[in-house]
């Protein structure tokens, strides 16, 4: 009697382990490391130093959009213009900060003869005219967001309609800049910022006296310090301020929200800034380690790999439940997968069947979590 | 020795055999390519992966569903891989400098395949003489145009254009221009379809070009894989005919896969400018597997495919020397 209450206890206590874990703000973390764990024997190039360093390089871009997206989705909301804005953006911040241009090549831009010219861009030859670009590209993406904010929280429309118009319009713009040409000869110190090292490690004997460009990693980079500056910018505001607990009320409750005194209208149109925002500073990441500026970038699968990211991560698509801290992992953990499947030598399109199988799961587990947590508060 | 024993050492002398054959010794090949549209894309595709594969050597394939910035993060992961070459189709020519740049500062020797980079000063880089062949296969239009038409009649020339971000695509256009401008005061300003390397976006284009300018003479497409677009834009208006019937636009294009070989036997096209898709696919092999065995690992090369131009002229005696012909012959369009 008395070993059969211990073996109901320890069973009860096993199960509300499990369920701990499965509720932790760490299960995400936890399940990329036993993902990592399980394949690591059948991919052994998975932990070699230059992979590692390649997932981290791919994670900050994404990231950094991603974080965006937890905002929106944190207020029942879903930005689809993201993608568009970081390729408008791309695209105005090169022609402006470009130090030369092809006339065969962007002859034909409307932008030719205003903006951009054989000479560059209006901050092409400026030592700091990058930051310039930087900044005009934050402001047409801060208008781009008012604009969707506002049509959602003062008309009322729905933010899936809103941004899809977005994702169209604002393409469409990108590509009618430039005629869908690409904008190349960024200034240096831009391209710094998408794929600049600043500490690079090689690991291993020194068998030569110069070693391999090969063997040395990039360790600490500047996307990695933009990529990490802007989460934890992002997790004070959403998880330190009053602000973010608005943000969460109006994802619980939009209603409630409004009959509790929560400024509605304002934050929600400031959520759409920030996303936006957001979207613009990865252009930057993006157009600076391609190094041009690209109307097509942001097109394709993009915001399924953003999307999918931050709900793997456990932001909830009902809204009222996000976490910054969610997004790093679930974007660590939608990179690892991108990784290992390339590794695993599947094609893209076998690859985007697997990722559109593990954002379903994520979703459904999403469903589980929420279930069990309101058990447990009964 | 019996006779298992003898089909045994039979075998490993074949084994040896190939292997031989294949030159260098076995190496790892990243074959990154930004998708396979055109017909072009995928006999070149073909034409590697057998080669490379028959040959003993392991080839790992990246397709970047043409997203460049996901074929940068492949060629990354390729890096990393420890892979001792790469073979690349890049998604433009802006994309192309990037990567390249990437696996010469990673001591990875890099062919680029046709699509070449906007700066061809470094990597390996195998490329058709786009201006020339386009200039060839429109000189014969623009005979053919000047011999049909009354004296003193000008003409109107359109050239659907490709990405202009692709040096293809520029290469194209200038060829294109060189021929009309030989005779420039006898054709009108040509009409300028862009496409961007999309049926979708040419045949939008081509649909409001051709209803504004329903007086087309002649009609170069900067690829042969829009012919089937331009086919479903001329034939509803009564333009889509046979060379000797009334109202034949001549027309021309550039690739020289089997849809255009197939139209110029059939006489609804009169010319293409051929680019060598085997000769381009070799060059690219042989030349990064000659990198890694010399243990090069920043070759900087040009190498260039001078093609020709196959006209309904001398259809018959260089049909053979066009893949698409090649592969119309072994019943591609079959499929």
């Amino acid at each position: 009697m008395h070993s059969t209450v211990k073996a109901a206890k320890t069973k009860r206590s096993l199960g509300a382990r499990a369920a701990d874990v499965f509720l932790s703000d760490y299960f995400v973390l936890y399940m990329s490391l036993a993902y990592v764990a399980v394949l690591a024997p059948f991919l052994p190039v998975l932990l070699a130093p230059a992979n590692l360093s390649n997932v981290l390089s791919n994670m900050w871009p994404l990231l950094v959009v991603a974080v965006g997206q937890t905002f929106v989705l944190a207020i029942a909301g879903i930005d689809l213009s993201q993608g568009a804005v970081v390729g408008l953006t791309s695209v105005v911040g090169a022609m402006l900060i470009a130090t030369m241009a092809d006339p065969v090549v962007l002859a034909n831009a409307p932008v030719w003869g205003l903006v951009l010219t054989e000479s560059g861009g209006p901050f092409g030859q400026m030592e700091w005219g990058f930051l310039l670009g930087i900044a005009v590209m934050v402001a047409v993406a801060a208008a781009i967001g008012a604009a969707n904010g506002a049509s959602v929280a003062v008309f009322g429309m729905p933010p899936f309609m809103v941004t899809l118009v977005g994702l169209i319009s604002v393409g469409a713009l990108a590509i009618y800049l430039t005629q869908s040409e690409n904008i190349r000869h960024l200034p240096d110190a831009y391209v710094m910022l998408g794929k600049g090292d600043i500490a690079s490690v090689h690991l291993g004997p020194k068998d030569t006296p110069q070693i391999p460009r090969r063997q040395i990693h990039s360790f600490v980079t500047y996307p990695m310090l933009i990529a990490i500056a802007v989460a934890l910018l992002a997790h004070l505001l959403l998880a330190k301020t009053v602000f973010g607990k608005w943000v969460l009320a109006i994802g619980v409750n939009r209603k409630a929200a409004e009959l509790s005194g929560v400024p509605v209208r304002r934050v929600v149109v400031l959520v759409f800034v920030i996303s936006a925002v957001c979207a613009a500073l990865a252009a930057v990441l993006y157009s600076a380690r391609l190094e041009a500026g690209r109307p097509t970038l942001g097109e394709g699968n993009f915001l399924l790999d953003v999307i999918g990211a931050v709900v793997i991560g456990g932001t909830s698509l009902f809204g009222g439940k996000a976490k910054i801290v969610w997004t790093v992992f679930g974007v660590l953990f939608f990179v690892l997968l991108s990784n290992t499947l390339n590794l695993m030598n599947l094609s893209s399109f076998q690859i985007d069947m697997v990722k559109g199988g593990v954002i379903l799961a994520a979703a459904l587990l999403d469903v589980l979590r929420t279930r069990l947590m309101r058990e447990r508060m009964r | 020795m019996t006779r298992t024993k003898l089909l045994a050492a039979a075998a490993t002398a074949a084994l040896i055999g190939v292997g031989s054959a294949g030159g260098a010794q076995a190496a790892t090949i990243c074959f990154a390519f930004q998708d396979l549209e055109t017909e072009f894309w995928i006999a070149g595709h073909k034409a590697i992966t057998t080669t490379l594969t028959e040959a003993g050597h392991t080839v790992i394939e990246r397709n970047a569903n043409e997203d460049a910035n996901r074929q940068f993060e492949q060629v990354r992961d390729c890096i990393a891989q420890g892979v001792d070459g790469i073979i690349l189709i890049p998604q433009d020519g802006e994309s192309a400098v990037t990567i390249v740049a990437e696996a010469q500062d990673n001591d990875v020797p890099i062919a680029v395949f046709n699509r070449p980079p906007s700066d061809l000063s470094r990597g390996i880089v195998v490329v058709a003489d786009n201006a020339a062949i386009a200039e060839q296969a429109v000189d014969y239009l623009v005979e053919e145009a000047l011999a049909a038409a009354p004296a003193g009649e000008t003409l109107t020339p359109l050239i659907v254009v490709g990405d202009l971000g692709d040096p293809n695509a520029v290469g194209r256009k200038e060829g294109f221009y060189a021929a009309i401008e030989k005779h420039a005061d006898r054709f009108a300003t040509p009409i300028e379809v862009a496409s961007e390397w999309d049926a979708a976006t040419a045949l939008a284009n081509l649909e409001a070009a051709v209803t504004a300018n329903p007086d087309i003479d002649l009609l170069f497409t900067s690829s042969d894989f829009l012919f089937p677009t331009i086919r479903s834009v001329l034939e509803p208006r009564g333009m889509w005919k046979r060379r000797g019937e009334e109202g034949h636009v001549l027309m021309g294009g550039l690739d020289g896969d089997a849809t255009a070989c197939q139209l110029i036997k059939e006489g609804y096209v009169d010319a293409t400018g051929v680019q060598d898709l085997y000769f381009e696919a070799e060059s690219a092999m042989d030349a990064i597997l000659a990198a890694i065995e010399a243990g090069e690992a920043q070759p900087n090369q040009v190498i260039e495919d001078p093609g020709f131009a196959l006209t309904a002229a001398n259809l018959g005696e260089r049909e053979m020397d066009m893949w698409g012909c090649v592969l119309l012959s072994e019943g591609f369009l079959r499929n």
